[in-house]
Parts: structure tokens; sequence; C-alpha cells
């Protein structure tokens, strides 16, 4: 190879590297949310999504790995939800730097002090709250657009507020660049930069919430913006260590609300989950390994 | 030791009657290291976390132990070049402290990911070798000086000591001038004074312009070089609590006060929202909840904590629904004491309750200026003025521990708390506002009926910190009340948000009892305890192993207990999480849904609410031990002996934690002491074995007692250090702040120290029968002060605070003397005997046990408690005692030449 074709290819790929969205090209077929997506054979799944939703390989195989390994944890139960999470290119939401460990079992950095959470906490956090298709789900703390991005294949009214303003722009330019290469799917998520202490009153009130930022209390607006009998979700602790509260907004015989606390498992001890692995097509754990 | 550099003059060829000058120059260098490692610290906990710090520049003190081996191994070549290589070292110190710090803000790591991102823990490498630069620069000079002056090891020994204690001080007072982002700027001063005057001694103009080149350089790059080249003075961690604040449009900075009390920035923005523990039914219950109600307060970059502006009538309603509010539903105009004012949130709680009086104490001097400042008396309306509250400008524990007052409420409500959780984890640090003495203090202090209302956070699952307060509220209950305990206390809990436990002098009455229910009730909190309260354990062990295994199980199982199995899982949200009654659990009236009419059952109770009853009912009625014992997390009282909200992981369990780190996050700075244990034993021992390859048997062929001389001097390494973490813990009983009291120690302690090992001259002579003396002195006096410091640190801190601190200086300064002693008469000794070698490592094996000790201290702490911290100083200078006469052994080779000092 000459030394000039090198560069120009060196150069070519280091673009590509970095402006991963503009450079990819559309979507081969139009996007379906309700796509009968391969959920059982990993060949089928990938072989589908080369074909109508031209993803690379690679990470197709890595998603399709973790996949298993959240069905065996029971991270993600029914069909909807198996189908939402292998629809969702988790790496369209990482930093470059952490494209190499977008399917991990692990909460990477975003910037801004800002975390996308494990995919398993993700699956099983959605799982809890079992949308359906139609409800208002809003989500506070936008972060990389993951969890939204994930909630837009299960229900059309998708509301995010994001606080840190740069982060919401640059998320929004996610969502858009992925909408223009043809993931119709997220144009159900409407994002906005505010204070999502205060809810989103003018589109509430919603049948689901989820809260991904910190917080020392529940913010009232939230509870109010809940319709009765509505599901909110809260991750509480540092990153990587949060346990998630869920409260449900329990409407009595006589017409007043409790609030229901108790966290996603509905009150039982969990054992810890070793870390697993896929080794060809076993499910393996990596325990004092 | 006839060596003659070249280049010297012969009257100061070797060092072996130094001048004031060189002392001088000695003095500051070494307080140029102490004031670096302290900057550097400060660089840490305003960067990310201050454990971390802790971690990088005790092993950064291994380069000790480092320059004493290679100095060993090159001791001819040294011995020779010394004068050029000392040079070298001293003018290396300064850009290599600017260059290390300036090149570690570009590697920063994020403590969160050590876990799961592998290349964080290359840059916790880097950060540990790149701080190790300046210290083995420092450590060269100081090593190559000790070296060239053997005989007269006490008086640079003492100015070594002197200089480091003074340096202590120097710097703590600098921190009022200089922020955390220019503090380093103390320790090159000192280093460039010090060069200086040690070029000037020897009259080496070349090399005094080239020190004021290298020194002004170094300053002007330290200060400079940021800005030029764009990279931060310190690399805020995104993760800090001022980083979100920074990160809010409307994010703006309204005070900031730099001190040795940390680095307190004030932030306003209408994005910040308190109300810690706040009721659920807040939201249905009142109008609104007051928006732009705080400004954040931030300590080193740690928060935020709320103050609270000035609320109008119609919103007060607000602090109905926050935890604090407990005692003031059974006590009507009380006269109130808050122990920790803190952001002023139990203060305007207590105002608003009616009390007719509050008093409050603040031992931070800089929240009570912050408070005073104009700007903040505008945005809290001037709270500290209010004419109904009085302010203690000192520990509110230590009041009430001396007070005659008696009081209707005592509150202390998420004391040195800031609401969010701290990724990272939580240092090791004594929390003396919440142990058993301190509980009896507040007991003591109430008038008759009066209330104690302690609030905690309760974030964690499984639960921890909570259980711990409640075994100590419990224990000093019954050291108060004996058998009426049961009668006293009144605990209530809210899942993952807080707890608050009532202690109530000569008992709860019927009547307060249903009227707290009612409150709890119309809160939603949880019933925890209450006199009275039907319990029914038959789920108990079932519940205590469930935990162990969510911990440390295998996983096997995990399948049973998952939402699958559920059948209230997501199927059905809006179900109650409980439709099949549970006969098997408690038979609480007010929760027992199959009491309850159907549809409006409320959740099984949750395990860590069953888990806290069945703590209380244990602590009460019996069964403690076992249970605390099955648990899968350690819950013993805190004491003073062992004030610790952290070392949770019992230390059975350690060696099952390392495949499961991340569910361990918030013990980080306890398992991190461990780490850093592991990697200074096995460094030391790396440091200890090297010499031997380098050749055991020739060098030391005319040393004897090679090994009882390891021993003494690893004796002296283990016990010193560890007397002098011990006491800077102990003594912050007094000083209230753990940073004045590390100053206040080391600087005492050194000083003391330095001035023994001058005075240890004159039992140089007689050192084989004085030394043990001596050493058996230190032993008793550290025995003692084991057993009886505590009662006396506390009727010190009843003192002004200069009265304290001069005070805490008496009490440090006998077993500091005589400390300072052994090391001078053995090194000297070592000297005198031609064990040149032995002289060279002792020091080094100085080093690395001192590392190993500080690290080992708050192991002991943790585990045995902080008196056991002394005791085992006791043991090392007892051992000592047999392992001096080694020291002694003259030397085999047939002509012996004792040197005359």
């Amino acid at each position: 190879m000459r030394r000039r074709d090198f560069l120009a290819l060196s150069a070519g790929a280091a673009a590509f590297s970095i402006l991963p969205g503009a450079a990819r090209a559309a979507l081969p077929a139009p996007y379906d949310r309700n796509a009968e997506v391969p959920v059982n054979d990993k060949k089928a799944f990938i072989e589908w999504m080369v074909a109508n939703r031209g993803e690379d390989p690679k990470f197709l195989a890595e998603r399709f790995d973790r996949f298993q390994i959240m069905v065996y944890n029971k991270d993600v139960l029914d069909d909807r939800n198996k189908r939402a999470f292998l629809s969702t290119p988790r790496e369209e939401f990482v930093l470059p730097q952490n494209l190499g460990r977008a399917y991990d079992h692990a909460f990477l950095d975003i910037g801004y002090g800002v975390t996308i959470s494990g995919p398993h906490l993700v699956g099983r956090m959605t799982t809890v709250i079992d949308v359906q298709f139609g409800e208002a789900v809003l989500e506070i703390g936008t972060g990389s657009g993951y969890q939204s991005a994930y909630l837009a294949n299960l229900t059309d009214k998708v509301h995010t507020i994001e606080i840190i303003n740069p982060l919401a722009q640059r998320t929004r330019r996610t969502y858009d660049a992925l909408i223009e290469r043809g993931y119709s799917v997220f144009g159900s998520v409407t994002s906005r930069n505010a204070d999502g202490y205060y809810g989103w009153e003018s589109v509430g009130p919603f049948d689901k919430i989820i809260v991904t930022c910190g917080i020392d209390h529940i913010p009232p607006s939230l509870l109010q913006q809940l319709k009765p009998n509505g599901v909110m979700v809260i991750p509480v602790g540092p990153p990587g260590a949060q346990h998630v509260l869920k409260v449900i907004k329990q409407q009595l015989a006589d017409g007043t609300f409790n609030i229901v606390r108790s966290d996603i498992y509905n009150g039982k001890v969990v054992p810890f989950v070793p870390f697993t692995k896929m080794e060809g097509d076993q499910i393996v754990g990596t325990h004092n390994s | 030791m006839a060596a003659v550099a070249s280049t010297s003059r012969p009257s100061i060829a070797s060092l072996e009657a130094p001048r004031l000058a060189h002392y001088l120059a000695v003095g500051l260098i070494a307080g140029a290291i102490i004031a670096l490692q302290i900057s550097v610290m400060r660089v840490f906990a305003v960067g990310s976390w201050s454990h971390f710090g802790s971690l990088v520049v005790s092993l950064a003190m291994l380069g000790f132990s480092l320059s004493s081996v290679v100095i060993f191994a090159g001791k001819d070549w040294f011995d020779k070049h010394w004068q050029g290589a000392a040079t070298a070292a001293l003018l290396l110190i300064g850009p290599l402290a600017v260059a290390s710090n300036l090149v570690a803000q570009t590697v920063p790591f994020n403590a969160i990911f050590l876990v799961s991102d592998p290349e964080q823990k290359w840059r916790l490498l880097a950060n540990f070798l790149l701080y190790l630069l300046p210290f083995l620069a420092g450590a060269f000079f100081l090593g190559i000086v000790f070296l060239k002056s053997r005989t007269a090891f006490g008086r640079v020994y003492f100015a070594d000591l002197t200089g480091s204690g003074l340096a202590g001080l120097v710097v703590l007072v600098s921190m009022y001038l200089f922020s955390p982002e220019t503090i380093i700027v103390v320790p090159l001063l000192l280093w460039a004074a010090g060069s200086l005057l040690w070029f000037l001694a020897f009259g080496a103009w070349k090399s005094v312009v080239a020190g004021v080149v290298v020194a002004a350089l170094s300053i002007a790059g330290y200060l400079m070089l940021p800005g030029l080249l764009g990279i931060p003075d310190i690399a805020v961690s995104q993760y800090k609590g001022v980083a979100y604040a920074r990160n809010f449009p409307d994010g703006k900075r309204i005070y900031r006060s730099v001190s040795p009390f940390g680095d307190l920035q004030v932030y306003a923005s209408s994005y910040m929202h308190f109300a810690p523990g706040l009721s659920d039914n807040a939201a249905f219950g009142m109008p609104e909840v007051p928006a732009n109600t705080y400004v954040g307060m931030y300590r080193d970059g740690d928060g935020p904590e709320g103050i609270m502006r000035n609320l109008a009538p119609a919103e007060q309603v607000y602090f109905r629904y926050l935890p604090m509010h407990y005692p003031y539903v059974i006590k009507a105009r009380p006269k109130t004491f808050v122990v920790q004012f803190g952001g002023g949130i139990s203060t305007q709680a207590a105002l608003d309750a009616g009390s007719t009086s509050v008093t409050v104490a603040e031992s931070n001097p800089m929240t009570l200026r912050a408070f005073r400042d104009p700007i903040l008396r505008d945005v809290t309306g001037d709270i500290l003025a209010e004419p109904r509250l009085k302010v203690i400008d000192y520990d509110g524990r230590l009041f009430l521990a001396n007070t005659t007052e008696r009081y209707d409420v005592i509150d202390l409500s998420l004391a040195d708390s800031v609401g969010l959780s701290n990724p990272g984890g939580f240092a090791i640090s004594e929390k003396y506002a919440y142990t058993h003495e301190a509980m009896l203090s507040y007991m003591h202090a109430l008038a008759d009926g009066g209330v104690v209302s302690v609030t905690l956070w309760n974030k964690e699952e499984p639960p921890k910190s909570v259980l711990k307060l409640y075994s100590t509220i419990a224990e000093a209950a019954r050291t108060f009340d004996g058998q009426g305990a049961a009668n006293d206390i009144f605990a209530v809990s809210s899942y993952l948000s807080t707890t608050t436990v009532l202690f109530k002098r000569g008992g709860f009455t019927e009547a307060e009892i249903k009227t707290l229910r009612d409150y709890t009730r119309s809160m939603s909190w949880e019933e925890i305890y209450y006199p009275g309260m039907a319990y029914d354990g038959s789920a108990a062990q079932k519940i205590l192993d469930d935990y162990r295994a969510s911990i440390f199980g295998s996983g096997e199982d995990a399948t049973l207990t998952q939402p699958a199995a559920d059948a209230t899982a997501p199927a059905d949200p809006t179900a109650p999480a409980n439709p099949d009654c549970d006969p098997t659990a408690p038979a609480d009236p007010t929760l027992d849904t199959c009491a309850g009419a159907g549809g409006d059952a409320g959740p099984q109770v949750l395990p860590a609410t069953a888990l806290e009853r069945m703590a209380w009912h244990a602590l009460l009625t019996g069964g403690w031990e076992k249970l605390a014992s099955d648990y899968v997390f350690d819950a013993r009282a805190l004491s003073n002996d062992q004030p610790y909200f952290a070392a949770y992981v019992k230390v059975a369990d350690l060696p099952r934690t390392l495949d499961r780190l991340d569910l361990f996050q918030d013990d980080w700075g306890y398992l991190l002491i461990w780490a850093t244990l592991g990697i200074a034993c096995i460094t030391a021992a790396s440091l200890v074995l090297l010499p031997v390859l380098f050749g055991w048997r020739i060098v030391f062929s005319r040393s004897r007692g090679k090994l009882g001389t390891i021993l003494y001097f690893a004796c002296l390494g283990l016990g010193y250090i560890m007397v002098e973490v011990g006491l800077i813990s102990r003594f912050t009983v007094a000083l209230a702040n753990p940073t004045v009291s590390a100053s206040v120690l080391i600087s005492s302690m050194l000083v003391f120290s330095g001035l023994g090992s001058l005075f240890a001259e004159r039992i140089f002579d007689r050192a084989r029968t004085l030394l043990p003396v001596v050493l058996l002195a230190i032993c008793v006096l550290l025995l003692a002060y084991g057993f009886y410091l505590s009662p006396v640190l506390d009727w010190i801190g009843a003192y002004p605070y200069a009265v304290r601190l001069l005070l805490c200086f008496l009490l440090v300064s006998p077993p500091s003397f005589l400390m300072g002693m052994p090391m001078a008469t053995a090194m000297t000794w070592l000297a005198r005997l031609g064990k040149e070698h032995l002289f060279v490592w002792a020091w080094g094996i100085n080093g690395c046990f001192s590392v190993i000790g500080s690290a080992a201290v708050p192991i002991v702490a943790t585990s045995f408690g902080l008196s056991a911290v002394l005791q085992w100083a006791a043991i090392a200078y007892l051992v000592a005692i047999p392992a001096f006469f080694a020291v002694l052994l003259p030397a085999k080779a047939p002509s012996v030449r004792l040197v005359t000092a």
C-alpha cells in the first residue's frame, strides 16, 4: 500500500469513528416497532437486524449475548420488553471511548458526572414498570438517551427531561441523527432541557415515571403528576450500587391516595447475581475464576 | 568515615559537625516534605476523594524506604559523591512536585469506575507513581544527609522532626491564605528557603544561583502553567457535588471561604431542592413545596447541604412533613437543643415548632462565619440573630456533657450528612456525635420527660448504618434506664429514605404513643418500635439468612426469588403487593394485611423493615448478640473507642468481597485501607528483602544482631506512627475537627520527639541501662493513655479553644518526648559500632513499617477500638526492649572502631 493511500484510509477511518452517526447509511427497511425481531436464535437475530436495521453484526452479537444473560437473570421477562431491548442500539448512546464496553454488565461514564446504567438495570427497571402501548411515560434525567430509546419501542408517548443543558442538546442531536437514518421510532421521544423536579405538567399526568437523578426525597410534583395507581421507579444510592425504589400511588376506596414504597423486587431479599458471561452458547458464571 | 567529596571544603566535608544553617536547612526540607504531603491530600480532597489521597500519599512515603535501599546498595558511591547527589536531589524536589501535580491533573482517575473500568486502576497507579517522585527526591536528600552525619545523628534527627512538626503548623495557618488550587506554594516556599540555606551554608555560590532560578521557575510554573497549557489547577471530578452545581444553567457561587476547616463554597440555583426525608404525603397534604428555598453549601466540593431561606408563614407547614418534626408532635413550647447546626434546617424546624428557646451548637467556625456573612444573612433572613436562638461555637456533644442546663428536646438530625449518596465511598472518619457516650450525654441533659430525637439516612439495602445507630441508642438507653428502656423508645423509618429514633426520659405515656403513631400513619412512615408493639419473630432467621445470601450467596438460587416467581410482579403493578395474605408476616395489627378489608391492603412488610423491627426487639428484650452475629454486616454500637459508621464488612468475610466489589461501594473507604495495608506489606517485604539480594553475607558479615536490629527499627516505625495516627483520631474528640487535630498532633508530637532525640545525647553512653527504661516508660504511658484518655479529652473539650489547644499540646508531650529517644540512640550506636550499612538500612526499615503502621491503624481501630491502637503500639515498644540489645552487639571485625561523638 502506498503511503498516501494509507494516510487517506486512516483519515477516513478516523473520521468514521468520530462521526459514527453522520457517516452511517440509512436503514435498509422502514422501522417497525411491532416487527417480530427474532428472540430465540442469535444467528437469526443478527441476520434479521442486518437486513432490516443495517446495524453492525459485532454489536448485534454482543447485544444478543447480553440479552441471553438478562433473560437468564430475569431482567427482561415478556416478549415486548425482550424485543424492545433487542431493538435498541445501545452502542449509539455511549461515548466513543466506551464502545468496546457498550454491552458490559457495567454502568459507563457519559460526561457531566452522569452515567448510562448497565443494560441489566435498564432492562429490570423498564420491565418492572410494565409499559403498555399508548401509556404516557415520563423520564427525569435523560442522560445518554438510552432509557428513552428503549421506552420508545414500548409506547409512543415518551417524555424526557434533562437538567444539564449541553447534555440535553447532545442527546437530542443523537436522537435527531438516528431519526434521520430511519429510526422513526425515536420520534416518540419528546425531550426538553428543564428542571425535572417539577415534572412536565402540561403533558401529564403520566402512567409511569422513571427518575434517574439523585435527590434526597421524591419530588411532590412527580407524585401529583402520576396517575392513580401509577408506578414510579427511582434508583437510590451511588452509581453502580443502587437500589431501585418502586413507588405505587395507590388509590384507596375513599378516593384518597396511599403511597406504597417497596423495591423493584417487591420486597424480596434478592440473592447476589453473579457476573455471568456467554461462552459459546452457554451462560457461565465468572465467580472465583 | 573519612570520605571527602572533592568539591567540598575540608571543614564541612562530611557533615559530622553541621552548622546551624545545616540544621535549619534540613528542618526546612523535612518541613517541605510534610507540607507537600498535606497539600497533596488537600488536592485529592477537593478534586476527587480524600481517602484516595491518603492512599496515594501514604504509599508515596515508601519513597523513603526505596531511597534507603538504593543508598544502601550504592553506599560507597554515595559516600564519595554525596554532595553532588544531595544537590541534585534537592534541586529536583520542587520541579518534580510541580510537574507531577500538573501531569496528575491530566490523568484523573474516577473512583466509582474502579471496579468496572479496567483503565481506572492504571490511572490510580499513574497518580501514585507521579506523586512518588518529589517524595523520592526529598527522601534521597535526607537519606544522604543522614548518611553523612552519622555521628551527629541525634541533632540532625532533631532538626528533621522539629522542621516537620513546625511545618505542620505552617500549613495549617497557610490554609487560611491559600486555596487548594495554590496550597502547594507552601511546600515550594519551604523547599526554596531550605535549598538556598543549604547551598549558602556550603558557600556554593553557583548552586545558590541555580537554586534561585529553579525555585523561581518552579513556583512560577506551578502558578502559571495550568493556565498556559489549559490544564485545570485541580481536575475536579464531574461526580463531585459541586460539579453539578456548576452545571446548572443558573448555578452561581455566592460565597467561598478557605481555611483549615475546608474549602467552603455556597452556590445558589433555582435547581436546588432539599427536603431530607420528606414524607411522600406532602404531595397531597400541602399546597406546594416552597420553591427557590435553598442555597447549597459544599465542603471541599462535597455536598450539598441545604441552607434554607426564611419561609413565609403559609409555607411553614412544610416542616410538619420532615422527620425532624417528630419530637415536637408531643412536646409543646419546648426548650430545645440542636446538636449540630449544619445547614440550619433542624434549627428552623425547632423554631417553627414553637420552641421557647433553641440552643444550637456548631463546631465548624467557618459555617458560623458564612451564616454571619451579609450575603447569607440575606438568604437566611439572618437566622443566627433570631432572639430565641443561642449559638454554642463548639461541639454540641461536649457542651451537653459538661452543662447543668436541661432541655425538653435534643435534636441530632442528619448531621455530617449531605443527603445524596457519596460515589466512591466514604472515608473512615470518626462520628463522635453518634457514640454511646454521646447518647448518654444527651440523655443526661434531658429535663424530666424530655426527648432525644435522632434522624439518620436510611438508604442502604441491606441496612447497615441504621442498625449501628439502633444498637448504640439501645445500649445507651439500657445504661441510662436499665429495665425501663423498653418503654423509652419510639422508632420509625421510611424505606430508602430516613429513620428517626426518639428516646423519652421517663418513658412514653399511652397517649403519647397514640399521638406519635397517628402522626406516623399520616406521614406514611413505617413503625419500627413503640412500647407494647406486638412482635412475631418466626421469620427472623430466614430474613437473616436471606440477607447473607443476598451478598455472599452463590446466586444459584437467584431465580427462586426473582420477580418471575413473584405473582405480584410487573404483570399488574396496580395490584396490592401482597394479594395473598401472608400468615407468616409479622403480626402488627396496623400493618397486617390479613386484617384489612381486601382492596386497600398495603404491601407485605419489607425485609428491611422487618429486620429493623427484629433489631429493636432483640436490643430491648434480649437476643441481640446472636442476631448481630448472624447478620451479614457488622452492627456493633458506636463508642468513643470505635466511633465509626464504616467497616460494615466483617473481617472474616473480606476475602469473599473480591469477586463482587461493586456490592460494597459505600464501604470502599474501608476496603481501600486493607488494599493499602496489603500493598504496603508487599512493598515493605520487597524492600527488606532487596538488600539480601545485594549481598547480605558480604555486606553484613561484620554486623551482628541483624535480625534483632531489623526487629527494633520495625517496632519503632510501627509504634510511632500508630501512636500518631491513633491520637489524631482520639484528639478529634476535644478539638472537634480532624484537620486541626491532625495538624496539632503531628506538630506537637514531632517537636517533642525532636527535643527527645536531642536530649538522648545525654544518655547515649548509658544507653544499655537507660534506654530499656525509656522504652518501658513509653509502654506504660501508652497503656495508660489507652485506658484513661477518653474522659480526659471530654473534660478538655469544655474549655475555650485556645486552652484546649494548649492542654492537648501538654497531654501529647510526655510520650512524644520519650518516643524521640529510641531512634536517635540506636542510630548513633549503629554509627559508633561501625555498622554503616545497617545504619542506612535501619532508616528504610523504619520508613516501611511506618507506612504499614499508618494503614494498620484504621483497621485496628475499626476492629478492636482506638485503645487497642495504643495498646498495640505499647507492645511494639515493649518488644523493642530485647531487640535493642541486638543493636548494641559489636561488629565482628577484629578492629572494632568506636567513633566518639
